[in-house]
């Protein structure tokens, strides 16, 4: 039985349909990441998860009950926002507290002076867990801070110790990195995982960032336009993409599209070049998708273009290529060793990786052609 | 190397007006506080601290105290929770709130002495729509209350006239006109609290409206609330064109409602008692100064968050 159902979401606001019907199952203790850019209704679907907004239709479900009206506070989940939302006005240590006094303690427990006379049990209690995940994130020198005098990574980290001291079904986070610097966002990638090994709860994880959702996941849901076009671990969606949007939204660079054709008597042939033979059937147009880094630089290559632009990362070097044939530019990863002497302006030959190669219908679908492999190897 | 005098012509003209504008009629008001000139005389002489003496024992300006703190101690807390409600009331109306926000503000847009004859209509003993609609209730089970009773066996009370609520119908006047600024102002500081904070205060468990007004508005309203509090006080020992208006001779019935501002002006300008008057304005500026300090404090130590 899966921790968390989600069930043909609908949404719309005014006459935009923000979320068309989406269904999504979630196990106890995955780490769960919707992906997709901005506008495609990933926050939204979150939101409704966690009951801060409502379905028009459709049903959520938490571990075999029905939440759909049950209100946020009730559902047992923990939120992590993207602008953190913490309480300016209270320390750290009372920001983490929060969560465990409203729900743990009595109108008369909750009183500024009076409360920890009242309650003192169940106050000296909620110390103890927020020094302890205080402990765990290590924050404990920043508990008697307020916000304002914390960095952005200090503040993600308070706002995850106000959702980690109370034990949710689910963690939610709304792209929790976003607002941090380049490397504080890839060393927390690695902190996130390393807490979701550690504490062996569900995570469901929203970003635009493809790289947070294949780093992190443990089965990534990618959404475009109100849908959920693809779900599945990262490597599958990376490799094995189900359309071409899904292909083009994973993967930087951004995967190459080139239009390519199959003919009646079986070859399929990219840019007057046959790449191999499948069955032969029905001609039809295709389209081919290539990853940069299937490409590769060869003085004997099939195919030329002209180095319109390069990239240099230092581990590897990305080279726009312009074709003749072609209006965009075709990206090819190379080794710097192999690419020190071309410079902008050089014609290079690249060849493919006929076994990586993908291809997709006219309407954007993922075909396989029949034999394909065989034929290749076999030639 | 060559001194630069540049930063003299940035601060210069500021500074310039500043103390033609400002310090000067100030001094000279501590500098007449401390004589007994009379417009058109030609010399004063130095009486010493005598103005202030009079200030602080003769019992007309006893009576002054006693109105001005009487009106600004109800005016602010009254105007402040008003405007405060009435703007959280507004803030969660989806469509009509606009109209009510229009209601609330004309008041304060009104010109008070047109706004004075109004009420002055309304408050009339015998033709006050006010009298005459508490006549109505007689008879009915209202006359339970004594106060009520004794008002329908002779007559109700003469608001504006009667020394023992003079100065609380003025009081009312007052609110009645004032905290529809106090709401503008709290609308403003609500609109710029985050949404996302209410969305955090609903998942950490604050399941009541108070629990929300305890976590998230009140402490985040905190920066209007000491702004807004600090402007009520300064507006309300201001009091004047209401007092002029209902009681032109004399600040009401007994001098209950002779608030500062009226007594500055009775002195200084219609008994041309120009000593005592300035004596009068430096006591007020005192008064508004230690507000202003102490707004300052406020907001530097407790709400300033970022």
């Amino acid at each position: 039985m899966s921790q968390i159902s989600l069930s043909g979401i609908h949404k719309s606001f005014g006459s935009t349909e923000v979320l068309k019907g989406v269904s999504l199952d979630i196990e106890a203790g995955e780490f769960v990441t919707l992906v997709g850019p901005s506008g495609c209704g990933k926050s939204t679907l979150l939101r409704i998860l966690a009951g801060l907004d409502s379905a028009d239709t459709g049903d959520v479900r938490i571990q075999a009950q029905s939440v759909t009206q049950t209100r946020a506070a009730d559902r047992n989940l923990a939120m992590v926002f993207q602008s953190y939302a913490l309480y300016p006005h209270l320390s750290v240590a009372e920001n983490m507290m929060t969560p465990l006094k409203m729900r743990e303690l009595g109108w008369a427990g909750r009183l500024p002076i009076v409360g920890p006379l009242v309650a003192r049990r169940a106050c000296r209690d909620i110390h103890a867990r927020v020094e302890a995940v205080a402990e765990t994130l290590k924050i404990t020198p920043l508990l008697a801070r307020k916000p304002g005098q914390l960095s952005g990574g200090q503040r993600q980290r308070v706002a995850l110790g106000r959702a980690m001291v109370r034990d949710p079904v689910a963690f939610l986070m709304d792209e929790p990195l976003s607002n941090l610097d380049a490397a504080l966002r890839v060393h927390m990638r690695a902190e996130l995982s390393e807490l979701h090994r550690r504490l062996n709860a569900t995570f469901v994880y929203v970003t635009h960032d493809q790289a947070e959702a294949l780093t992190m996941s443990d089965r990534m849901a990618v959404m475009m336009q109100g849908e959920i076009l693809q779900v599945g671990p990262p490597d599958e969606i990376y490799h094995n993409p189900a359309s071409l949007a899904v292909a083009r939204f994973i993967g930087s660079p951004a995967i190459n599209v080139l239009p390519g054709e199959k003919l009646a008597d079986g070859r399929v042939v990219l840019l007057g070049q046959r790449l191999f033979n499948v069955q032969s059937g029905q001609p039809r147009a295709l389209f081919i998708g290539l990853r940069p880094e299937h490409l590769h630089l060869a003085a004997e290559g099939r195919f030329e273009g002209m180095i319109s632009h390069r990239e240099n990362l230092g581990s590897d070097l990305f080279l726009h290529l312009t074709l003749k044939e072609m209006d965009n530019p075709v990206v090819i990863r190379a080794h710097p060793d192999q690419a020190r002497n071309v410079a902008r302006g050089h014609n290079v030959r690249f060849d493919l990786d006929p076994a990586k190669v993908l291809f997709f219908e006219a309407d954007g679908q993922r075909v396989t052609l029949d034999g394909a492999r065989q034929l290749e190897v076999a030639q | 190397m060559i001194k630069s005098h540049a930063h003299i012509w940035f601060i210069g003209p500021a500074l310039v007006l500043m103390t033609v504008i400002l310090l000067i009629p100030i001094l000279i008001a501590m500098g007449l506080s401390v004589t007994d000139y009379s417009l058109g005389n030609m010399g004063a002489e130095f009486v010493g601290f005598e103005n202030y003496e009079k200030i602080f024992t003769r019992s007309a300006y006893e009576k002054m105290f006693g109105a001005t703190f009487r009106y600004v101690f109800v005016v602010v807390p009254l105007t402040v929770g008003l405007g405060l409600g009435s703007a959280l009331l507004i803030h969660s109306l989806g469509r009509f709130g606009d109209i009510y926000k229009t209601i609330y503000f004309l008041p304060v847009m009104a010109a008070l002495i047109a706004m004075a004859i109004v009420w002055e209509f309304a408050f009339h003993p015998t033709i006050g729509v006010i009298n005459s609609t508490l006549e109505r209730g007689c008879g009915t089970w209202l006359e339970l209350w004594t106060w009520y009773a004794k008002g329908c066996e002779r007559s109700f009370p003469l608001w504006l006239q009667d020394r023992d609520y003079a100065i609380w119908t003025v009081s009312f006047i007052g609110v009645w006109q004032g905290f529809g600024f106090n709401m503008v102002l709290y609308l403003a500081g609500l609109t710029s609290i985050p949404r996302s904070l209410y969305d955090a205060a609903e998942m950490d468990g604050a399941k009541r409206g108070w629990d929300r007004f305890r976590l998230v508005t009140w402490p985040l309203l905190g920066p209007t609330t000491v702004f807004v509090v600090t402007i009520s006080f300064i507006r309300s020992f201001q009091v004047f064109d209401m007092v002029e208006a209902f009681y032109p001779q004399g600040g009401g019935p007994s001098k209950s409602v002779f608030v500062m501002m009226f007594a500055i002006y009775e002195k200084g300008i219609q008994q041309n008692l120009m000593g005592i008057g300035a004596a009068i304005t430096v006591v007020f500026l005192a008064f508004v100064m230690v507000l202003t300090l102490i707004q300052r404090w406020l907001v530097e130590r407790r709400t300033h968050y970022a």
